[in-house]
């Protein structure tokens, strides 16, 4: 009944795992936003996500559209606008291969 | 629950100040079994009937029995304060309900944080000496027991030393002592201990295991070793010491195999316990029966089924389970709900598993509605679906293209607290996703991780290879 391709994808794959929860010393702009040096991807992300819904940043019409404060934009590629849609992708950019 | 049509919920209400009119007295514990397994609705009534329970026990407990002191529980194994801790016992108002039970919860409670035997030998002969109408029982010594084998000597010295003492003291270790030593090894995993010593203790006719004991220890062992080591301990235990194998051995045994998909090994097990004189009863058969179950076999189910009663051996409801369940899985949903009609007519009527187990049969086709339905149904006859049922229905429905009912559905789930499941999740996050609801899919997410259906690597996993998903296939041109 379960979809065996979807719980496989990550969660059964050390090396992609880690790239999710490993902590990793921060670029300067995200250091600034999640107030730490360190933090793993999955921590940024529900940290960005938690600040979206904090400040009531989704359009009040499309929810599925972020606009982004200063702040956000700061870490966002100095978009004024995102769709929720992006947002994995985004901060996966500030996360680059072969770190550490 | 909250789908429960308000016609049988006003109704049940109705019900209850009449019945606790007539039964203010005696409420049978039948009455009170089939109610808390009628529905959940109930147990709601449940709890509001409990406070007239008690207020009506304490007059009665206080006359028959003195209040007991209050339970002392260790939390350091130092010997020395808890001497200090037992003799502040003296001086309190309890000091006259010390009994032996009482000396022995205190050992007990002492045992299950020190690890060293000595210590509680110690803290027994303080008791013993301070109170010289505590006399050391055989549960005393099964307490000494359990602890020593908790921790044992890779000889098992501490083991026999405690046997030892038992004996001096003129408790014979019997089968109960080779039961509580067998428990407390495994529990610790000491499985090799356990077979040394059970072999040790068989050579007694007194302390031989019963089989209560032996098929436990087999139990634990099939989960632990290979089946080709168990059948060397089973062949043993016969072989040296006349321990033989019963027929629920056996259904350990197919169990295992069953579980490890290998049913052909099954089928041998199976002529075996025949050639040694055993009548299969419906556990063989049922566990069978899951063994194919979970190979999807539909049609190898239904033929182990017709064996039964060929052999006309009684199925029971979870025969029927499993039977349903099997059709289900394998596409053959509509043999399935012919069976609900024969269980039925045997006395046994189905419950959440089964209607859950044509749901799950129901979606596999495509047809969410009718299991929709059925969900109806199962609730005008008094059986409260679960979060399995929810799960499947909901996964169904988004299959089916029918995302708003699996958005009321999910609101449902969200208000009862029910978890969901990491299949349902997936494929409910697919379906918002490809309908443009992504804030919703987010919202779904942040429910996952808050009601502790999944941890936040499953969850955030999921969310981003759906939204992966999406990004590729609407670049395709394929999603929306």
């Amino acid at each position: 009944m379960l979809p065996q391709r979807m719980k496989k994808a990550v969660t059964d794959n050390p090396k992609k795992l880690a790239t999710l929860i490993d902590l990793v010393n921060l670029p300067s702009t995200l250091r600034e936003f999640v107030g730490q040096s360190q933090s793993s991807r999955l921590g940024c992300f529900r940290r960005v996500w938690s600040y979206i819904k904090d400040n009531n940043l989704q359009d009040p019409k499309n929810k599925n559209i972020v606009h982004c404060d200063e702040k956000l934009k700061s870490i966002l590629l100095g978009k004024t606008q995102v769709e929720l849609a992006e947002l994995p992708m985004l901060i996966k950019l500030h996360f680059p291969k072969g770190q550490n | 629950m909250g789908k429960l049509p308000p016609s049988l919920r006003t109704r049940n209400n109705l019900a209850l100040p009449i019945r606790s009119l007539v039964k203010n007295v005696q409420s049978s514990p039948l009455e009170s079994q089939s109610q808390s397994q009628s529905q959940s609705q109930s147990s709601s009534h449940h709890t509001r009937r409990k406070p007239k329970l008690t207020t009506q026990k304490p007059p009665t407990s206080i006359t028959t029995h003195p209040s007991p002191p209050p339970p002392i529980t260790f939390t350091s194994p130092d010997i020395s304060a808890a001497k200090t801790l037992f003799n502040s016992l003296t001086t309190t108002k309890h000091s006259s309900l010390i009994n032996n039970r009482f000396c022995n919860a205190i050992l007990q409670s002492f045992s299950s944080v020190s690890s060293n035997i000595q210590d509680s030998i110690v803290l027994l002969n303080h008791i013993t000496k301070t109170y010289p109408s505590f006399s050391p029982d055989k549960f005393t010594y099964h307490i000494l027991l359990s602890q020593s084998c908790k921790n044992p000597n890779s000889d098992l010295s501490n083991v026999t030393q405690t046997l030892d003492l038992m004996a001096s003291n003129g408790f014979q270790p019997d089968k109960v002592t080779t039961d509580v030593a067998v428990r407390a090894l495994c529990s610790t995993g000491h499985e090799e201990h356990a077979i040394e010593l059970i072999k040790k203790l068989s050579q007694v006719e007194f302390t031989k295991p019963d089989t209560y004991t032996y098929n436990f220890l087999v139990k634990r062992l099939v989960k632990t070793r290979t089946l080709s080591s168990v059948s060397l301990f089973i062949k043993e235990m016969k072989e040296g010491f006349h321990v033989n194998p019963d027929l629920v051995t056996y259904t350990i045994l197919i169990d295992n195999v069953c579980n490890g998909k290998n049913l052909c090994e099954a089928m041998r097990l199976l002529d075996v316990l025949k050639e040694e004189g055993f009548k299969p009863d419906c556990y063989v058969y049922n566990t069978i029966m899951k063994g194919y179950c979970m190979l999807s076999h539909g049609g190898e189910v239904l033929r182990v089924y017709k064996k039964m009663i060929e052999e006309e051996i009684e199925p029971d409801l979870v025969t029927y389970n499993t039977l349903i369940y099997g059709l289900s899985k394998s596409g053959k949903v509509k043999e399935a709900i012919k069976f609900l009609n024969e269980m039925a007519k045997t006395g046994h009527f189905p419950d959440v598993v089964t209607y859950t187990s044509l749901m799950n049969g129901l979606c596999r086709e495509g047809n969410a509605l009718a299991a929709i339905e059925l969900l109806g149904e199962m609730e005008s006859k008094g059986c409260s679906p679960n979060e399995c049922t929810y799960n499947t229905l909901l996964h169904g429905l988004c299959k089916a293209r029918q995302l708003d009912k699996g958005v009321e559905l999910y609101g449902v789930m969200k208000e009862n607290d029910m978890k969901l499941e990491s299949g349902s999740y997936g494929t409910f996050l697919r379906a918002l996703c490809r309908n443009n609801r992504v804030a919703e899919a987010y919202e779904v997410f942040d429910y996952a991780i808050e009601s502790k259906s999944l941890t936040d690597v499953t969850a955030y996993s999921t969310l981003e290879s759906t939204l992966k998903w999406l990004k590729k296939a609407k670049e395709q041109g394929l999603a929306v």
